[in-house]
Protein backbone atom coordinates (compact mmCIF):
# COMPACT_ATOMS: atom_id res chain seq x y z
CA UNK A 1 0.00 0.00 0.00
CA UNK A 2 1.54 3.26 -0.79
CA UNK A 3 1.65 6.40 0.88
CA UNK A 4 0.21 9.79 -0.45
CA UNK A 5 2.36 12.92 0.26
CA UNK A 6 1.00 15.92 -0.69
CA UNK A 7 3.43 18.77 -1.51
CA UNK A 8 2.25 22.58 -1.00
CA UNK A 9 3.26 25.86 0.57
CA UNK A 10 0.45 28.57 0.62
CA UNK A 11 2.50 30.86 -1.14
CA UNK A 12 3.41 30.15 -4.80
CA UNK A 13 6.79 30.70 -5.93
CA UNK A 14 8.51 29.13 -3.18
CA UNK A 15 9.83 25.73 -5.12
CA UNK A 16 6.92 23.21 -4.27
CA UNK A 17 7.31 21.96 -8.19
CA UNK A 18 10.83 22.07 -7.98
CA UNK A 19 10.56 19.85 -4.54
CA UNK A 20 7.80 17.56 -5.94
CA UNK A 21 10.29 16.57 -9.21
CA UNK A 22 13.30 15.93 -6.56
CA UNK A 23 11.62 14.13 -4.07
CA UNK A 24 10.46 11.61 -6.70
CA UNK A 25 13.31 11.64 -8.72
CA UNK A 26 15.24 10.78 -5.73
CA UNK A 27 12.71 8.36 -4.80
CA UNK A 28 12.74 6.41 -7.99
CA UNK A 29 16.12 6.37 -7.41
CA UNK A 30 16.00 4.72 -4.41
CA UNK A 31 13.89 1.80 -6.45
CA UNK A 32 10.98 3.24 -5.38
CA UNK A 33 7.64 2.91 -7.82
CA UNK A 34 6.67 6.68 -7.67
CA UNK A 35 3.72 8.87 -9.64
CA UNK A 36 4.00 12.65 -9.40
CA UNK A 37 0.30 14.13 -9.37
CA UNK A 38 0.30 17.59 -11.06
CA UNK A 39 -2.72 19.02 -9.30
CA UNK A 40 -2.11 23.02 -10.90
CA UNK A 41 -4.61 22.32 -13.32
CA UNK A 42 -4.14 25.19 -15.98
CA UNK A 43 -0.97 26.35 -14.73
CA UNK A 44 0.93 22.95 -15.41
CA UNK A 45 4.52 22.81 -15.00
CA UNK A 46 5.91 20.15 -13.34
CA UNK A 47 6.11 18.16 -16.94
CA UNK A 48 8.12 20.90 -17.96
CA UNK A 49 10.50 20.84 -14.65
CA UNK A 50 10.61 16.99 -15.37
CA UNK A 51 11.31 17.50 -19.39
CA UNK A 52 8.58 15.45 -20.31
CA UNK A 53 6.30 18.37 -21.75
CA UNK A 54 6.25 16.54 -25.35
CA UNK A 55 4.83 13.34 -24.11
CA UNK A 56 1.36 14.49 -23.09
CA UNK A 57 -1.48 13.11 -24.92
CA UNK A 58 -4.13 12.42 -21.64
CA UNK A 59 -4.24 14.09 -18.28
CA UNK A 60 -5.42 14.54 -14.73
CA UNK A 61 -8.94 15.64 -16.19
CA UNK A 62 -9.24 12.75 -18.79
CA UNK A 63 -8.40 10.32 -15.84
CA UNK A 64 -11.40 11.62 -13.65
CA UNK A 65 -13.63 12.25 -16.31
CA UNK A 66 -13.23 8.88 -17.60
CA UNK A 67 -11.95 9.72 -20.80
CA UNK A 68 -9.08 7.44 -20.83
CA UNK A 69 -7.96 4.41 -18.31
CA UNK A 70 -5.35 5.88 -15.65
CA UNK A 71 -2.34 3.78 -17.00
CA UNK A 72 -2.57 5.72 -20.51
CA UNK A 73 -2.34 9.18 -19.11
CA UNK A 74 0.94 8.05 -16.61
CA UNK A 75 4.18 9.21 -18.49
CA UNK A 76 7.09 7.19 -17.84
CA UNK A 77 10.34 9.38 -16.50
CA UNK A 78 13.53 9.81 -19.32
CA UNK A 79 15.76 8.44 -16.83
CA UNK A 80 13.63 6.06 -14.82
CA UNK A 81 11.60 3.18 -15.55
CA UNK A 82 10.19 2.94 -11.77
CA UNK A 83 8.99 7.04 -12.18
CA UNK A 84 5.51 7.95 -14.14
CA UNK A 85 3.86 11.42 -13.96
CA UNK A 86 0.09 12.38 -14.16
CA UNK A 87 0.14 16.01 -15.62
CA UNK A 88 -2.37 18.70 -14.82
CA UNK A 89 -4.56 19.73 -17.37
CA UNK A 90 -4.07 22.97 -19.39
CA UNK A 91 -7.17 24.23 -20.74
CA UNK A 92 -9.23 23.42 -17.65
CA UNK A 93 -9.21 25.12 -14.48
CA UNK A 94 -9.51 23.55 -10.77
CA UNK A 95 -13.42 23.15 -10.82
CA UNK A 96 -12.71 20.17 -13.13
CA UNK A 97 -11.65 17.92 -10.30
CA UNK A 98 -13.61 17.14 -7.26
CA UNK A 99 -12.32 16.22 -3.91
CA UNK A 100 -13.88 13.02 -4.01
CA UNK A 101 -12.91 12.07 -7.49
CA UNK A 102 -8.63 12.58 -5.97
CA UNK A 103 -9.63 10.37 -3.13
CA UNK A 104 -10.64 8.02 -5.52
CA UNK A 105 -7.76 8.54 -7.83
CA UNK A 106 -4.88 8.44 -4.76
CA UNK A 107 -6.52 4.93 -3.81
CA UNK A 108 -6.68 3.60 -6.88
CA UNK A 109 -2.99 4.72 -7.75
CA UNK A 110 -2.07 3.63 -4.20
CA UNK A 111 -2.39 -0.52 -5.17
CA UNK A 112 0.47 0.10 -7.50
CA UNK A 113 3.08 2.49 -6.36
CA UNK A 114 4.85 3.17 -3.11
CA UNK A 115 4.79 6.56 -3.41
CA UNK A 116 2.28 9.25 -4.75
CA UNK A 117 3.28 12.91 -4.61
CA UNK A 118 1.21 15.46 -5.36
CA UNK A 119 2.37 18.80 -6.32
CA UNK A 120 -0.11 21.42 -5.11
CA UNK A 121 -1.78 24.73 -6.46
CA UNK A 122 -0.47 27.91 -4.66
CA UNK A 123 -4.02 29.56 -2.56
CA UNK A 124 -6.18 27.77 -0.48
CA UNK A 125 -9.26 27.32 -2.53
CA UNK A 126 -10.77 24.41 -4.77
CA UNK A 127 -6.82 23.30 -5.89
CA UNK A 128 -6.05 23.02 -2.64
CA UNK A 129 -8.82 21.16 -1.70
CA UNK A 130 -8.56 18.99 -4.45
CA UNK A 131 -4.97 18.06 -4.21
CA UNK A 132 -5.07 17.57 -0.23
CA UNK A 133 -8.13 15.27 -0.83
CA UNK A 134 -6.40 11.72 -0.97
CA UNK A 135 -3.01 12.82 0.89
CA UNK A 136 -1.93 10.80 4.01
CA UNK A 137 1.28 13.14 4.92
CA UNK A 138 2.36 16.76 3.52
CA UNK A 139 5.45 18.16 3.27
CA UNK A 140 4.81 22.39 3.58
CA UNK A 141 7.90 24.02 1.59
CA UNK A 142 8.65 27.68 2.18
CA UNK A 143 11.41 30.14 2.17
CA UNK A 144 13.18 31.92 4.81
CA UNK A 145 10.57 35.46 4.20
CA UNK A 146 7.61 36.53 6.59
CA UNK A 147 5.08 36.41 3.72
CA UNK A 148 6.07 32.47 3.02
CA UNK A 149 6.07 31.80 6.47
CA UNK A 150 2.89 33.57 7.34
CA UNK A 151 1.53 31.34 4.69
CA UNK A 152 2.68 28.03 5.57
CA UNK A 153 1.16 28.74 8.98
CA UNK A 154 -2.23 29.04 7.34
CA UNK A 155 -1.49 25.86 5.82
CA UNK A 156 -0.46 23.92 8.81
CA UNK A 157 -3.72 25.07 10.45
CA UNK A 158 -5.94 23.61 6.96
CA UNK A 159 -4.11 20.40 7.16
CA UNK A 160 -4.98 19.83 10.65
CA UNK A 161 -8.54 20.74 10.08
CA UNK A 162 -8.58 18.57 7.46
CA UNK A 163 -7.06 15.75 9.71
CA UNK A 164 -3.59 14.81 7.68
CA UNK A 165 -1.72 12.70 10.48
CA UNK A 166 2.01 13.60 9.34
CA UNK A 167 2.94 17.16 8.34
CA UNK A 168 6.35 18.40 7.68
CA UNK A 169 8.15 21.39 6.84
CA UNK A 170 11.02 21.99 3.87
CA UNK A 171 12.50 25.18 4.36
CA UNK A 172 13.96 26.06 0.52
CA UNK A 173 16.50 28.81 -0.41
CA UNK A 174 17.80 29.25 2.22
CA UNK A 175 21.24 31.75 2.14
CA UNK A 176 23.49 30.99 4.84
CA UNK A 177 25.98 34.12 4.39
CA UNK A 178 22.61 36.56 5.00
CA UNK A 179 21.44 34.66 7.65
CA UNK A 180 24.91 35.01 9.35
CA UNK A 181 24.57 38.90 8.78
CA UNK A 182 20.97 39.02 9.91
CA UNK A 183 19.40 39.82 7.06
CA UNK A 184 17.31 36.51 6.78
CA UNK A 185 14.80 34.69 9.33
CA UNK A 186 17.18 31.32 10.45
CA UNK A 187 16.18 27.97 10.80
CA UNK A 188 15.12 28.39 14.29
CA UNK A 189 13.12 31.43 14.32
CA UNK A 190 10.97 29.57 11.36
CA UNK A 191 10.81 26.33 13.32
CA UNK A 192 9.60 28.39 16.56
CA UNK A 193 6.83 29.89 14.58
CA UNK A 194 5.50 27.27 12.65
CA UNK A 195 6.68 24.09 14.94
CA UNK A 196 6.27 21.10 13.32
CA UNK A 197 9.07 18.91 12.25
CA UNK A 198 11.82 19.91 9.69
CA UNK A 199 12.44 17.24 7.14
CA UNK A 200 14.76 19.71 5.73
CA UNK A 201 16.79 22.44 4.81
CA UNK A 202 17.70 23.12 0.85
CA UNK A 203 20.25 25.93 0.18
CA UNK A 204 19.91 28.54 -2.53
CA UNK A 205 21.75 27.11 -5.44
CA UNK A 206 21.78 28.01 -8.89
CA UNK A 207 22.42 24.85 -10.11
CA UNK A 208 18.98 24.12 -9.21
CA UNK A 209 17.37 26.94 -11.79
CA UNK A 210 20.17 25.22 -14.37
CA UNK A 211 18.41 22.21 -13.80
CA UNK A 212 14.91 22.80 -13.75
CA UNK A 213 15.46 24.84 -17.26
CA UNK A 214 16.84 21.53 -18.80
CA UNK A 215 14.53 19.39 -16.91
CA UNK A 216 16.97 17.44 -14.98
CA UNK A 217 16.12 17.83 -11.56
CA UNK A 218 18.98 18.49 -9.45
CA UNK A 219 19.00 15.74 -7.24
CA UNK A 220 21.00 13.68 -9.37
CA UNK A 221 23.71 16.25 -9.76
CA UNK A 222 26.35 14.64 -7.07
CA UNK A 223 28.33 17.96 -7.14
CA UNK A 224 25.46 20.03 -5.71
CA UNK A 225 24.75 21.17 -2.05
CA UNK A 226 21.29 21.43 -3.03
CA UNK A 227 21.18 18.06 -4.63
CA UNK A 228 23.10 16.47 -1.41
CA UNK A 229 19.80 18.31 0.35
CA UNK A 230 17.59 16.82 -1.75
CA UNK A 231 18.65 12.95 -1.57
CA UNK A 232 18.39 13.82 2.46
CA UNK A 233 15.29 14.51 2.81
CA UNK A 234 14.27 11.22 0.46
CA UNK A 235 16.05 9.26 3.10
CA UNK A 236 13.86 11.47 5.53
CA UNK A 237 10.78 10.21 3.99
CA UNK A 238 11.87 6.76 3.90
CA UNK A 239 12.13 6.64 7.81
CA UNK A 240 15.92 7.17 7.76
CA UNK A 241 17.61 9.37 10.11
CA UNK A 242 20.07 11.20 8.07
CA UNK A 243 21.89 14.65 10.12
CA UNK A 244 20.88 17.64 8.91
CA UNK A 245 23.91 19.36 6.44
CA UNK A 246 26.63 22.23 7.79
CA UNK A 247 25.58 24.86 5.35
CA UNK A 248 27.22 27.17 6.99
CA UNK A 249 30.99 26.86 6.07
CA UNK A 250 33.01 28.51 8.41
CA UNK A 251 32.34 28.51 11.87
CA UNK A 252 33.01 31.25 14.42
CA UNK A 253 34.44 29.71 17.73
CA UNK A 254 30.57 31.11 19.54
CA UNK A 255 28.69 29.33 17.20
CA UNK A 256 30.44 26.00 17.56
CA UNK A 257 30.01 26.19 20.52
CA UNK A 258 26.36 27.16 20.94
CA UNK A 259 25.77 23.83 18.07
CA UNK A 260 27.83 21.59 20.78
CA UNK A 261 25.36 22.73 23.69
CA UNK A 262 22.28 21.94 21.75
CA UNK A 263 21.02 25.36 20.43
CA UNK A 264 22.27 25.43 16.96
CA UNK A 265 20.09 24.07 14.16
CA UNK B 1 -45.41 21.86 26.83
CA UNK B 2 -43.80 20.13 29.05
CA UNK B 3 -40.57 22.16 29.11
CA UNK B 4 -40.38 23.22 33.25
CA UNK B 5 -41.33 26.61 33.89
CA UNK B 6 -40.54 26.82 38.12
CA UNK B 7 -37.84 25.79 39.95
CA UNK B 8 -38.38 24.77 43.46
CA UNK B 9 -35.14 25.35 45.90
CA UNK B 10 -35.14 24.60 49.60
CA UNK B 11 -32.42 26.63 51.67
CA UNK B 12 -32.12 27.41 55.53
CA UNK B 13 -34.91 29.98 55.06
CA UNK B 14 -37.61 27.71 54.04
CA UNK B 15 -38.44 27.62 49.90
CA UNK B 16 -37.81 29.52 46.77
CA UNK B 17 -39.38 29.46 43.64
CA UNK B 18 -37.49 30.70 40.95
CA UNK B 19 -39.66 31.34 37.94
CA UNK B 20 -37.95 31.18 34.97
CA UNK B 21 -36.92 33.90 32.32
CA UNK B 22 -38.17 32.25 29.24
CA UNK B 23 -41.65 30.91 30.35
CA UNK B 24 -44.90 32.32 29.85
CA UNK B 25 -46.47 34.10 33.21
CA UNK B 26 -49.70 31.63 32.16
CA UNK B 27 -48.05 29.14 32.28
CA UNK B 28 -45.90 29.43 35.32
CA UNK B 29 -49.31 29.67 36.87
CA UNK B 30 -50.61 26.73 35.81
CA UNK B 31 -47.60 24.39 36.13
CA UNK B 32 -47.22 25.92 39.46
CA UNK B 33 -50.14 24.82 40.92
CA UNK B 34 -49.92 21.22 39.47
CA UNK B 35 -46.75 20.70 41.32
CA UNK B 36 -47.83 22.41 44.60
CA UNK B 37 -50.57 20.18 44.68
CA UNK B 38 -48.50 17.07 43.82
CA UNK B 39 -46.35 17.79 46.47
CA UNK B 40 -48.34 19.97 49.08
CA UNK B 41 -47.90 17.72 51.89
CA UNK B 42 -43.73 17.66 51.30
CA UNK B 43 -43.94 21.36 51.35
CA UNK B 44 -45.76 21.35 54.52
CA UNK B 45 -46.09 24.91 55.93
CA UNK B 46 -42.46 25.88 55.47
CA UNK B 47 -41.87 29.70 54.30
CA UNK B 48 -41.59 30.43 50.72
CA UNK B 49 -40.34 33.48 48.71
CA UNK B 50 -41.02 33.67 44.91
CA UNK B 51 -38.11 34.77 42.73
CA UNK B 52 -39.55 36.38 39.23
CA UNK B 53 -36.23 36.27 37.77
CA UNK B 54 -36.02 39.37 35.05
CA UNK B 55 -39.33 39.63 34.39
CA UNK B 56 -42.00 42.64 36.10
CA UNK B 57 -45.03 42.00 37.38
CA UNK B 58 -48.58 43.87 37.94
CA UNK B 59 -49.97 43.93 41.51
CA UNK B 60 -52.70 41.91 39.29
CA UNK B 61 -50.21 39.10 38.41
CA UNK B 62 -48.94 39.06 42.23
CA UNK B 63 -52.02 38.70 43.38
CA UNK B 64 -52.39 35.41 41.36
CA UNK B 65 -49.35 34.12 42.65
CA UNK B 66 -50.80 34.57 45.58
CA UNK B 67 -54.00 32.75 44.99
CA UNK B 68 -52.18 29.59 43.22
CA UNK B 69 -49.82 29.29 46.67
CA UNK B 70 -53.11 29.70 48.84
CA UNK B 71 -55.33 27.20 46.90
CA UNK B 72 -53.10 24.40 46.43
CA UNK B 73 -50.68 24.40 49.51
CA UNK B 74 -50.16 25.36 52.86
CA UNK B 75 -47.01 27.02 52.33
CA UNK B 76 -46.69 30.48 53.90
CA UNK B 77 -45.90 33.01 51.74
CA UNK B 78 -43.22 35.60 52.87
CA UNK B 79 -42.16 37.81 49.47
CA UNK B 80 -41.89 38.20 45.86
CA UNK B 81 -38.95 39.17 44.81
CA UNK B 82 -37.22 40.03 41.22
CA UNK B 83 -33.40 38.72 40.32
CA UNK B 84 -32.09 42.75 41.28
CA UNK B 85 -33.95 42.17 44.88
CA UNK B 86 -32.54 38.22 45.75
CA UNK B 87 -30.77 38.72 48.62
CA UNK B 88 -26.70 38.35 48.41
CA UNK B 89 -27.33 35.05 50.85
CA UNK B 90 -29.80 33.37 48.59
CA UNK B 91 -27.63 33.73 45.00
CA UNK B 92 -24.75 32.41 46.94
CA UNK B 93 -26.73 29.27 48.22
CA UNK B 94 -28.10 28.08 45.14
CA UNK B 95 -24.24 26.73 44.18
CA UNK B 96 -22.94 23.60 45.98
CA UNK B 97 -19.58 23.58 47.07
CA UNK B 98 -18.41 27.14 46.81
CA UNK B 99 -16.20 29.13 49.56
CA UNK B 100 -17.57 32.50 50.86
CA UNK B 101 -14.01 33.67 48.93
CA UNK B 102 -15.29 33.44 45.76
CA UNK B 103 -17.03 37.21 46.70
CA UNK B 104 -13.90 38.80 47.38
CA UNK B 105 -12.54 41.91 45.21
CA UNK B 106 -10.10 40.88 42.34
CA UNK B 107 -12.69 37.19 41.91
CA UNK B 108 -13.80 37.27 38.25
CA UNK B 109 -16.19 34.27 37.55
CA UNK B 110 -17.33 33.45 34.39
CA UNK B 111 -17.13 30.70 31.22
CA UNK B 112 -14.00 29.59 30.05
CA UNK B 113 -12.42 27.35 27.22
CA UNK B 114 -9.40 26.27 26.79
CA UNK B 115 -7.70 25.19 23.87
CA UNK B 116 -4.49 22.85 24.24
CA UNK B 117 -2.60 23.57 20.62
CA UNK B 118 -1.47 26.61 19.10
CA UNK B 119 -3.89 28.88 17.11
CA UNK B 120 -2.64 29.58 13.50
CA UNK B 121 -2.88 32.33 10.79
CA UNK B 122 -6.38 32.33 9.52
CA UNK B 123 -8.15 30.71 12.87
CA UNK B 124 -10.36 32.83 14.58
CA UNK B 125 -11.69 32.05 18.13
CA UNK B 126 -15.04 33.77 19.29
CA UNK B 127 -15.95 33.32 22.90
CA UNK B 128 -18.87 34.80 25.52
CA UNK B 129 -16.19 34.50 28.26
CA UNK B 130 -12.38 33.96 29.52
CA UNK B 131 -10.31 32.17 26.84
CA UNK B 132 -7.25 30.29 27.93
CA UNK B 133 -4.23 29.11 25.42
CA UNK B 134 -1.97 26.01 25.94
CA UNK B 135 0.66 27.04 22.90
CA UNK B 136 1.18 29.95 20.36
CA UNK B 137 -1.22 32.50 19.01
CA UNK B 138 0.58 33.04 15.37
CA UNK B 139 0.38 36.19 13.50
CA UNK B 140 -2.63 35.93 11.52
CA UNK B 141 -5.00 34.65 14.33
CA UNK B 142 -7.67 36.10 16.35
CA UNK B 143 -9.02 35.35 19.58
CA UNK B 144 -12.27 37.86 20.71
CA UNK B 145 -13.49 37.40 24.21
CA UNK B 146 -15.93 38.34 26.57
CA UNK B 147 -13.61 38.31 29.46
CA UNK B 148 -10.09 38.14 29.67
CA UNK B 149 -7.53 36.42 27.49
CA UNK B 150 -4.50 34.31 28.77
CA UNK B 151 -1.78 32.71 26.53
CA UNK B 152 0.71 30.46 27.59
CA UNK B 153 3.09 30.60 24.90
CA UNK B 154 3.71 33.79 22.71
CA UNK B 155 0.97 35.53 21.63
CA UNK B 156 1.72 37.23 18.14
CA UNK B 157 -1.50 37.58 16.55
CA UNK B 158 -4.63 39.69 17.37
CA UNK B 159 -6.19 39.26 20.80
CA UNK B 160 -9.24 41.55 22.13
CA UNK B 161 -10.51 40.89 25.40
CA UNK B 162 -13.54 42.72 27.26
CA UNK B 163 -15.47 42.51 23.77
CA UNK B 164 -18.57 43.74 24.70
CA UNK B 165 -16.70 47.10 27.00
CA UNK B 166 -15.82 45.06 29.83
CA UNK B 167 -12.48 47.80 30.42
CA UNK B 168 -11.40 45.52 33.13
CA UNK B 169 -10.43 42.64 31.04
CA UNK B 170 -6.81 41.78 30.60
CA UNK B 171 -4.61 40.19 27.68
CA UNK B 172 -1.88 37.80 29.70
CA UNK B 173 0.68 36.19 27.53
CA UNK B 174 4.39 34.39 28.50
CA UNK B 175 5.60 36.12 25.39
CA UNK B 176 3.42 39.15 24.71
CA UNK B 177 4.16 40.32 20.86
CA UNK B 178 0.50 40.92 19.32
CA UNK B 179 0.09 42.13 16.23
CA UNK B 180 -2.83 44.38 17.70
CA UNK B 181 -4.04 44.05 21.08
CA UNK B 182 -7.91 45.41 21.89
CA UNK B 183 -9.77 45.46 25.31
CA UNK B 184 -12.84 46.92 25.22
CA UNK B 185 -13.34 49.67 22.83
CA UNK B 186 -9.33 50.59 22.94
CA UNK B 187 -7.69 49.43 20.38
CA UNK B 188 -3.37 49.49 20.63
CA UNK B 189 -0.34 47.83 17.91
CA UNK B 190 2.84 47.27 18.41
CA UNK B 191 5.71 49.41 18.03
CA UNK B 192 7.13 48.57 14.57
CA UNK B 193 10.51 47.73 15.89
CA UNK B 194 9.06 45.78 19.26
CA UNK B 195 10.92 42.76 19.90
CA UNK B 196 9.96 39.69 21.83
CA UNK B 197 10.01 40.01 25.57
CA UNK B 198 11.92 38.24 27.69
CA UNK B 199 9.30 37.59 30.51
CA UNK B 200 5.63 37.33 30.99
CA UNK B 201 3.58 40.76 30.06
CA UNK B 202 0.05 41.53 30.84
CA UNK B 203 -1.57 44.59 29.47
CA UNK B 204 -4.69 46.33 30.63
CA UNK B 205 -6.42 49.40 30.60
CA UNK B 206 -5.77 52.62 32.43
CA UNK B 207 -6.26 56.27 31.86
CA UNK B 208 -3.34 56.37 29.79
CA UNK B 209 -5.28 53.79 27.04
CA UNK B 210 -3.91 49.98 27.02
CA UNK B 211 -0.43 49.71 29.23
CA UNK B 212 1.72 46.58 29.70
CA UNK B 213 3.40 45.60 32.74
CA UNK B 214 5.70 42.67 33.32
CA UNK B 215 3.93 39.39 35.33
CA UNK B 216 6.02 39.46 38.43
CA UNK B 217 6.05 37.34 41.57
CA UNK B 218 4.84 40.40 43.31
CA UNK B 219 1.76 41.07 40.64
CA UNK B 220 -1.07 39.80 43.15
CA UNK B 221 -0.09 41.69 46.30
Amino acid sequence: MGEVIVITSGKGGVGKTTTTANLGVGLAMKNKNVVLIDADIGLRNLDVVMGLENRIVYDLVDVVEGNCRTKQALIRDKRHDNLFLLPAAQTRDKNAVSPEQMQKLCEELKQEFDFILVDCPAGIEQGFRNAIAGADQAVIVTTPEVSAVRDADRIIGLLEAAEIKLSRLLINRLRPDMVKRGDMMDIDDIVEILAIELIGVIPDDEKIIISTNRGEPVVTNNNSLAGQAYRNVVQRLLGETVSFLDLHQHHSFFSRLKRLIGFGG
Amino acid sequence: MSKQTVEFKGNRDGVTIYCLDHAEFSDILSDLAKRLKKRAAFFGEAPVRIDVGQREITEAEKQALCDVIKQNSRLHLTAIQSAAERPPAVAAARRQGETDDLRLDGFKEGRAIVIKRTLRSGQYVRFPGHVIVLGDVNPGAEIVADGDIFVFGTLRGIAHAGVNGDRGASVVALRLAPTQLRIADIISRAPDDSELPEQPEYAYVSDLGIMIAAVTTKLGS
